[in-house]
């Protein structure tokens, strides 16, 4: 998928042709939506869709979350107003486990994520992984690499090749990752997650071909994240759990 | 002068419905207790008669008055079908189509895990139950064929099947009469992807 590059005119508040994402929608009024928006050159938005609730309107078919779209808005505020929405195509609906470990992905971008602040790179990582998923994969590097690039565009680089004191990863040796220290040899270090030194190698190159480099970078995902959602609990995991508990 | 407080309460009391703002309920208020006195006794009397009397069936979870709604008592249908909708508007459309003689369940909603709703919130456990009192020989999936709808088709049918239960889904398809030249290109692609041996 090539996004096209919108087109910011005269008027500086109307936005046309942006490639985007919807992560959610919340009904508004009768007969209108809220859309949180990810837009690859303008970040995460709120835009109102006028009518997009009513019975027969075209939008329904249009505005689905996971699917690549096009949008366009004019307005300055916070809230913008939907001009525009074509559905671009080219991805199958996500099915099975894999519309839950999308809404999981979505569910990130909402609460790390702030708002009107472009991320084209982790944008690029959101539309690559969605494809994985739609592909039908679910324990798959695609979703490594999006979550690398949600810290990294944050903010919160991970530190893969040297540990906390300077020296390089060991690929035999074991390690704590602390959370703003990295990686501390094993021996040194009293918590944190336990990885070997393979698998923060691995994950450096983005390369998950090893089972357990695969599983460990997961842990150590969900341990730096859920430190950076601040305590906040994760619904879709909540979801996820309380599932496989039925 | 300050509005009365009961004329305050009521308004308050409708913003309650969805896509009632502030304007709208008072709008609604003005014209009950102006122009329609008796319409407001009528909805006042059976707002309260509904929420006295109203309690979800055993069996279906549908609104009924009894323990169990007439519907699942009635000997003309098949026990043997269950079919799984998200709320009761959805069950009244598969009545209309005349092409179903099974039972129902209504779940009053559908997994969303972005707005915290999920199996326990839909009590899922109760469908289950029903689902495998040995009676029901299938189970249809109708809920809706959306992201959130395919989410609690896709967890009840693994959650079904390993009850021993049979499981099917709705079909996904182009409205009847349509034409492709001016269908929404969505529903084309999913129709191309689903389609089937002919
Ligand atoms: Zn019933």
């Amino acid at each position: 998928m090539t996004p096209p590059h919108s087109r910011v005119t005269q008027q500086r508040q109307r936005v046309d042709g942006a490639a985007a994402f919807l992560l959610h929608a919340y009904p508004y009024s009768e007969t209108s939506l809220i859309l949180e928006v990810f837009a690859r050159d303008h970040g995460r938005l709120a835009i109102l869709a006028r009518g997009a609730r009513r019975p027969r309107s075209a939008l329904r078919a249009v505005l689905v979350s996971f699917q690549p779209l096009e949008l366009g808005w004019f307005g300055g505020g916070e809230v913008k107003t939907l001009a525009k929405a074509e559905w671009l195509g080219g991805m199958p609906l996500l099915a099975r486990e894999g519309l839950l470990l999308g809404y999981y992905l979505n569910e990130l971008l909402l609460k790390l994520l702030p708002r009107e602040d472009a991320h084209a790179n982790l944008f690029d990582a959101y539309a690559a992984a969605l494809a994985a998923l739609s592909r039908g994969a679910t324990e798959t590097a695609e979703l490594r690499r999006f979550e690398k690039a949600m810290l990294r565009e944050l903010g919160y680089g991970l530190l893969l090749d040297h540990d906390g004191a300077g020296n390089e990863i060991d690929v035999a040796g074991r390690y704590r990752y602390l959370v703003e220290r990295g990686a501390m040899p094993e021996a040194l270090a009293e918590s944190g997650v336990l990885v070997t030194g393979k698998t923060l190698l691995d994950l450096a190159a983005d390369d998950y071909s090893d089972a357990r480099s695969l599983a460990e970078s997961k842990q150590l995902m969900r341990h730096l994240l859920s430190h950076y959602l601040s305590g906040q609990p994760l619904q879709t995991r909540r979801v996820f759990l309380e599932l496989q508990d039925v | 002068m300050a509005t009365p407080s009961s004329l305050d309460a009521l308004v308050a009391a409708l913003r309650c419905l969805p896509g009632v703002g502030p304007k709208s309920a008072q709008r609604m208020v003005y014209h009950l207790l102006q122009h329609d006195p008796r319409g407001a006794e009528r909805l006042a009397k059976a707002l309260e008669t509904a929420l006295r009397t109203l309690r979800h069936c055993d069996r279906c979870n549908n609104f009924t008055e009894a323990e169990v709604c007439d519907r699942c008592l009635s000997s003309k249908r098949d026990p043997s079908q269950l079919c799984v909708v998200e709320m009761p508007a959805d069950l009244n459309i598969m009545e209309q189509t005349h092409a179903f003689q099974g039972l129902y369940y209504v779940l009053m909603g559908r997994l969303s895990p972005l707005d915290g709703i999920g199996p326990r919130e839909l009590a899922f456990d109760r469908l289950l139950a029903r689902a495998s009192d040995g009676v029901v020989k299938e189970v249809i999936l109708a809920t809706n064929l959306t992201n959130e709808g395919e989410a609690t088709a896709h967890y009840l049918s693994e959650m079904l099947h390993a009850r021993g239960v049979k499981v099917s889904r709705i079909a996904r398809g182009l409205p009847l009469g349509s034409e492709l030249e001016y269908s929404d290109a969505a529903s084309v692609a999913q129709a191309f992807i689903e389609r089937r041996d002919y």
